[in-house]
């Protein structure tokens, strides 16, 4: 993860089309060395190779300069190869006169070339970092990096290249404020992220939620509302902002600053080139976000559900039945004893009664445990393991109650590990670990069997990954080469790294 | 059914549900016992209990107000303040934690599942018992404590029908009452006991209610 953030950062000063100094050395370098090489190289062959071969060999210069340090090079570079022309390779040699009409043509032609590939090259190269620097974001957000991650690194990328004395990343709420989501300055002073401003006065972040465009304050000792008296407190000079616009709705500002000197002049068009980027990968956090929230409340829900059914069953159904029999067999106390047949009936009745009861009991415990509710994890994982039909070593370290999801996720982890394992492991015994901590809970259910249970092959080791997963943890099923199986499950306690929690709301 | 020439048993029956709780009154009322009243809830059965001082309460585990656990908590307050009460706790589940818990309470103890109380014979008799001094637990408790699977299994070094007197053992039953069920002498049940007790390293207990709480503690604890 962090070298993907570091990658991500580089590339983000691609994309601002900006170039490393050593790269900027390097051009400048090559737009004299380049022609000169050129016109050096081919001076004992000047005569057969004529000026046309000059400028074919100094065109191929100016074109890798332009890719390496872009226009500005390769048109000195082009004024080089003109000067080292016009000096070796037009009649008369060795002299800065020109005699031939027909060369100063040639020349015209060249620069004109020049500009054109130069221009051109340095776009292509350009818009192929940014392609590049595209697709990298793109992995990284498939790599599910945690969006205040990256946004902190942008923020503290966009800064140094600019260059700014702060930046900060904000996400307008419906309510006419902003959250800043990220922020990075080059002193080191803390903006507080997460806080809410209200975007009432004025500001760069009133002005950009309010026209949808990049704006820009270069003079705070006249402006109202809380961020620009923020702003003037910390003696800000000026600061720029531009929209982050995520499918197509506005959806936060970019904000650069700085104290001493101004910002560069086109400071907003550089950060414009970012905010692509970073729509993207807003676009992907968000819908992962509501993936997780939307899973987490489909799992809640069918809990609820099964729990209530469960109730309903044992507290209704249930009783009545009990009741029923009851009545069954006060009402065969009464037929007198000469009518056996008829008490007999009533008496099978009964009976028949009494076991349809123990059949829903067995039903209900597999809608939902009761026994989880009232007990804990632990009397409930003890109760899985005597009902095992495999031997079970159990080593079970849960003092404390836990959230409710977690304790169901937990049991379902032990339960549907066991039902697997009964039905294809061929195993004869079972280790369970189960041991929670103030901030995760660790699940491991290994086998001795043949191994090979495949996550895709039944529905429950799906389900156990959406309920595992809906709540941060993760769980890994491995068993390969008949050496057992086991599942090993996380899920954090406090709740801090729970998806919603994380990824940035909308 | 009580014995003769003695006042029946005074009981009182707690359950939230009005239709299973007046069944069972009138069930107990009509096999010799005598109903001194009836409550919904944990502090109805509390007020009822300190008033009436029955020789048994029949109380439900889950009643109102949480549908938790109440039962047992009232059963506590019970045994503290009159040790002398018998106890029969009534579960919709089988809950080893639960029936552990309730039985370390002492002597006089039943946990039964509810399901049971449709047996009315067995139901009495057990109810009849617990009143007389037992402790007894249900026998699908039992039966699913024994069935837990082990690996290097202390029970499997027990005959079958040790095993058998030793679940008999387990939910309650007495020397003499073990001897009735698998229809052998009582002289024989003594002997298979003290092999299981020698097998699985239990001391002797000198009441049937402490060999109930060991039996049940080494099945869980195996």
């Amino acid at each position: 993860m962090r070298e993907g953030v570091s990658a991500l950062r580089r590339r983000v000063g691609d994309s601002l089309m900006l170039r490393s100094p050593v790269n900027r050395a390097v051009a400048w370098l090559l737009a004299v060395l380049g022609p000169a090489v050129v016109a050096f190289g081919l001076l004992p062959v000047r005569s057969s190779v004529g000026l046309a071969g000059f400028l074919s060999g100094s065109l191929l210069a100016v074109i890798v300069v332009a890719v390496i340090g872009g226009v500005w090079p390769a048109l000195a570079s082009a004024a080089v190869a003109l000067v080292l022309g016009a000096y070796f390779y037009t009649l008369p040699y060795d002299s800065l006169n020109i005699d031939v009409q027909a060369d100063f043509v040639a020349f015209v032609g060249f620069v004109i070339v020049a500009a054109v590939f130069g221009i051109l090259v340095d776009e292509l190269a350009g818009m192929a970092r940014q392609q590049a620097a595209l697709r990298r974001v793109a992995t990284l957000v498939a790599h599910a990096a945690a969006a205040g991650e990256l946004f902190g690194a942008v923020t503290e990328e966009v800064g140094q290249q600019l260059p700014a004395d702060f930046t900060r990343m904000g996400r307008f709420e419906s309510d006419n404020s902003v959250i800043f989501v990220a922020a990075w300055s080059r002193t080191g002073d803390e903006f507080p992220v997460g806080d809410r401003w209200t975007l009432e006065g004025e500001s760069v972040s009133a002005a950009v939620s309010r026209t949808g465009r990049s704006a820009r304050i270069d003079d705070f000792a006249a402006v109202s509302g809380p961020l620009s008296r923020y702003a003037k407190d910390r003696g800000v000079r000026s600061s720029a902002g531009v929209p982050i616009v995520v499918e197509g709705r506005l959806w936060g500002v970019m904000i650069a600053g700085s104290l001493v000197r101004g910002l560069p002049r086109d400071a907003e068009a550089r950060l414009t080139a970012i905010t692509d980027l970073l729509s993207t990968t807003i676009a992907s956090a968000e819908s992962r976000a509501e993936l997780a929230a939307s899973r987490a409340r489909v799992v809640a829900a069918a809990d609820e559900t099964r729990r209530r059914i469960e109730r309903d069953l044992h507290d209704g159904t249930q009783q009545r039945l009990v009741s029923i029999a009851i009545e069954l067999r006060a009402a065969e106390a009464r037929v007198p004893a000469a009518l056996t047949e008829h008490r007999a009936a009533i008496s099978h009745a009964a009976k028949g009664l009494a076991e349809t009861v123990e059949d829903l009991q067995e039903i209900s415990r597999g809608i939902h445990p009761a026994i989880l509710s009232k007990g804990g994890l632990k009397p409930a994982i003890k109760t899985l393991t005597r009902r095992s039909a495999v031997a079970v070593e159990l080593d079970l370290q849960v003092e404390q109650r836990l959230p409710e999801q977690i304790e169901v996720a937990a049991y379902y982890v032990v339960s549907e590990a066991l039902t697997n394992i009964a039905k294809y492991a061929h195993a004869s015994l079972v280790h369970i670990e189960v041991r929670a901590s103030a901030s995760v809970i660790e699940l491991a259910v290994r086998d001795d069997g043949i191994g090979g249970a495949d996550p895709s092959r039944g529905s429950g080791l799906v389900g156990l990954k959406d309920r595992v997963e809906a709540l941060g943890g993760t769980i890994t099923v491995t068993g390969a080469g008949g050496k057992g199986t086991s599942i090993v499950a996380r899920i954090p306690i406090d709740g801090k790294s729970a998806p919603e929690a994380k990824g940035p709301r909308s | 059914m009580a014995p003769e020439g003695r006042r029946p048993p005074r009981v009182v029956v707690a359950d939230d549900d009005v239709l299973l709780r007046e069944g069972l009154a009138s069930l107990l009322d009509g096999s010799g016992f005598d109903v001194v009243g009836q409550a919904g809830d944990g502090t109805e059965l509390l007020a009822l209990v300190r008033a009436t001082k029955p020789d048994v309460a029949i109380v439900d585990i889950r009643m109102p107000p949480t549908n938790t656990t109440e039962g047992l908590a009232a059963a506590r307050v019970i045994r503290e303040e009159l040790p002398s009460t018998a106890i029969v706790v009534l579960s919709a589940h089988v809950e080893v934690d639960e029936a552990m818990d309730l039985l370390a309470g002492g002597e006089r103890l039943g946990y039964l599942l509810k399901s049971r109380v449709t047996d009315i014979k067995d139901f009495i008799e057990t109810v009849e018992r617990i009143t007389a001094g037992a402790a007894v637990v249900d026998p699908s408790l039992v039966r699913e404590l024994v069935a837990a699977r082990r690996r290097h299994d202390p029970l499997d070094d027990l005959s079958p029908r040790e095993r058998e007197v030793l679940a008999l053992m387990a939910e309650g039953a007495s020397n003499s009452g073990i001897a009735g069920r698998i229809f052998v002498s009582e002289g024989t049940v003594e002997k298979h006991v003290s092999s299981i007790l020698g097998k699985l390293d239990l001391p002797e207990s000198e009441t049937d209610h402490r060999r109930v709480l060991a039996v049940l503690r080494f099945l869980e604890a195996r």
